[in-house]
């Protein structure tokens, strides 16, 4: 017997031929006409929930944008073709929704919304005979039962190799906590013997600058093993977030006091006020100081930085942009990688760190594409909305 | 000038802690066990004790409180490489105070002049 393939099985099951994509072909014109109302309830729905809503995170904008697929989306329901390169499309769509985090519990309701209505529609406003009827309501119930079908196998899949990810990332941090401990006792024996040298040193009244700066060099580097070896720990412990309403003129006040960055780093906040973010505060701190810092070490401690906060359909949009060279297109996709750097002496934790903190909050990290500087957004949700 | 008594199975880095106090002034012994150091305990009368969290034998923080029963009120200084929450609670909850290492030492030296 012939291996079928997903689709091909699907049709088989629910009975889906030729005569059902005629069928959805007929329906159309029916149904069309009711595309609009259809697709402006779908949208209020989503809005109406604010499991759903979260989801959304570009507001008006985006919706718009979302109801002009949807509406390509719809018509290609009825009109087909009903062939592989459709089903692989429908397939993207699925992707789509594991990667901003819909709940799947929202693609099964959702998708009972444009059925109850293109149902209503076929039944109502025509004089067809019942048994047209019966056979368009069921290649509807047919074509739309696989595509949820279809959305859940990718959903499934999707989520599968993210806890692969996941997985990978807990045995490896486990594994470079127990390294990140042991060579700690060492590293402190370094440091304890490089001041006793210096100490040393000056007891005996010895002024020699080669000596002096190796001893330096030896505590300079052992401090920047420490921070890796902290930054690695903080990476695989994951500690629990403490939240509560963060006024985000006081988190950015905070991150800033906290980044200590050369005096030739100008940092411009807007927008900041009014808005209060659904955080913790020392770990959200630790993100935006993080991305300041590099802001700072990008420009060579010279230039600015520009803090606009604003409010974005229930969640809040913090962006920090810097006057740097930016990041080449090819190495965008890589900067949030543990252990992966563009700097000289960066450890590739601190952006791995920071964007482990920005998920736990339900929220996301991202570098945006920008013509010139380096642009991070972080979009977290808002304490007028907590998580639904 | 204290007397402390250093615990920490890596004895080069006892030896440094000692080294580091002795220029402060202060008099020190070093052990590389529970066992050993509650043997030292017993013989010599320090003021304050530094045991690393993770010994061969027992816990500092189980030495802690086995120096507390001998009778013995003395300051005590955990440290350890492991910051987790439980480790630092079990510390405190001998009335000792919790460094991390890598040891701040002047933060530590603050300590035992305390």
């Amino acid at each position: 017997m012939k291996n079928l393939t997903f689709l091909e099985n699907m049709k088989l099951y629910v009975g889906f031929g030729p005569a059902s994509s005629a069928a959805l072909r007929e329906a159309h014109p029916l149904v069309a006409p009711h595309f609009g109302p259809i697709i402006d309830d779908f949208y209020a729905t989503i809005e109406a929930h604010p499991g759903a809503r979260a989801a959304i995170t570009g507001g008006a904008a985006q919706i718009q944008r979302l109801k002009g697929s949807l509406l390509r989306w719809i018509d290609e329901v009825f009109l087909g073709p009903h062939d592989e390169a459709y089903f692989e499309r429908r397939a993207r769509i699925g992707r789509m929704h594991v990667q901003i985090d819909l709940p799947q519990v929202y693609m099964l309701t959702a998708m009972d919304r444009i059925r109850v209505q293109s149902l209503a529609a076929l039944r109502a406003g025509s004089a067809l005979r019942t048994e047209d009827a019966e056979r368009m309501i069921t290649a509807l119930h047919q074509i739309l039962d696989m595509e949820l079908a279809i959305m859940l196998e990718t959903y499934r899949e999707d989520l599968l190799a993210k806890n692969r990810t996941a997985e990978r990332l807990a045995t490896i941090g486990q594994f470079a906590a127990s390294i990140g401990h042991e060579l700690r006792n060492p590293l402190g024996v370094v440091e304890s013997s490089a001041f006793l040298l210096s100490r040393r040193l000056a007891q005996l009244a010895i002024a020699d600058p080669g000596l002096t700066k190796h001893v330096e060099k030896i505590s300079a580097e052992v401090q920047r093993s420490n921070k890796t070896i902290s930054d690695l720990l903080e990476l695989a412990r994951s500690r629990p977030l403490t939240r509560r309403p963060v006024a985000a003129d006081a988190l950015v006040a905070h991150a800033i006091a906290a980044s200590s960055l050369a005096a030739g780093v100008e940092v411009q906040v807007s927008g900041a006020a009014g808005v209060t973010l659904d955080a913790d505060l020392d770990q959200m701190s630790r993100v935006l100081s993080n991305l300041l810092v590099n802001a700072g070490q990008a420009m060579n401690g010279k230039g600015r930085v520009s803090i606009d906060v604003r409010r974005e359909g229930g969640r809040a949009v913090i962006r920090v942009r810097d006057d740097g060279p930016g990041v080449p297109a090819d190495l965008r996709a890589r900067v949030f990688e543990a252990l992966f750097t563009t700097k000289a002496k960066g450890t590739g934790l601190g952006l791995a760190l920071c964007r482990r903190i920005v998920d736990a909050h339900g929220g996301a990290l991202t570098l945006e594409p920008s013509g010139s500087g380096a642009v991070f957004q972080i979009v977290i949700p808002d304490a007028a909305a907590p998580p639904g | 000038m204290r007397r402390v008594l250093i615990v920490d199975d890596n004895a080069a880095l006892a030896e440094n802690i000692a080294e580091l106090l002795e220029l402060d002034g202060h008099e020190t012994r070093v052990a590389g066990t529970a066992t050993e150091g509650l043997a030292h305990a017993t013989s010599w009368s320090h003021d304050v004790v530094i045991t690393d969290y993770r010994l061969p034998d027992l816990s500092g923080a189980e030495l802690v409180r086995r120096l507390q029963q001998l009778g013995l009120r003395v300051h005590a200084v955990v440290i350890s490489a492991y910051t987790d929450d439980s480790t630092i609670a079990d510390a405190r909850s001998t009335g000792a105070a919790f460094v991390p290492k890598p040891v701040d030492f002047s933060a530590l030296g603050r300590l035992v002049r305390a």
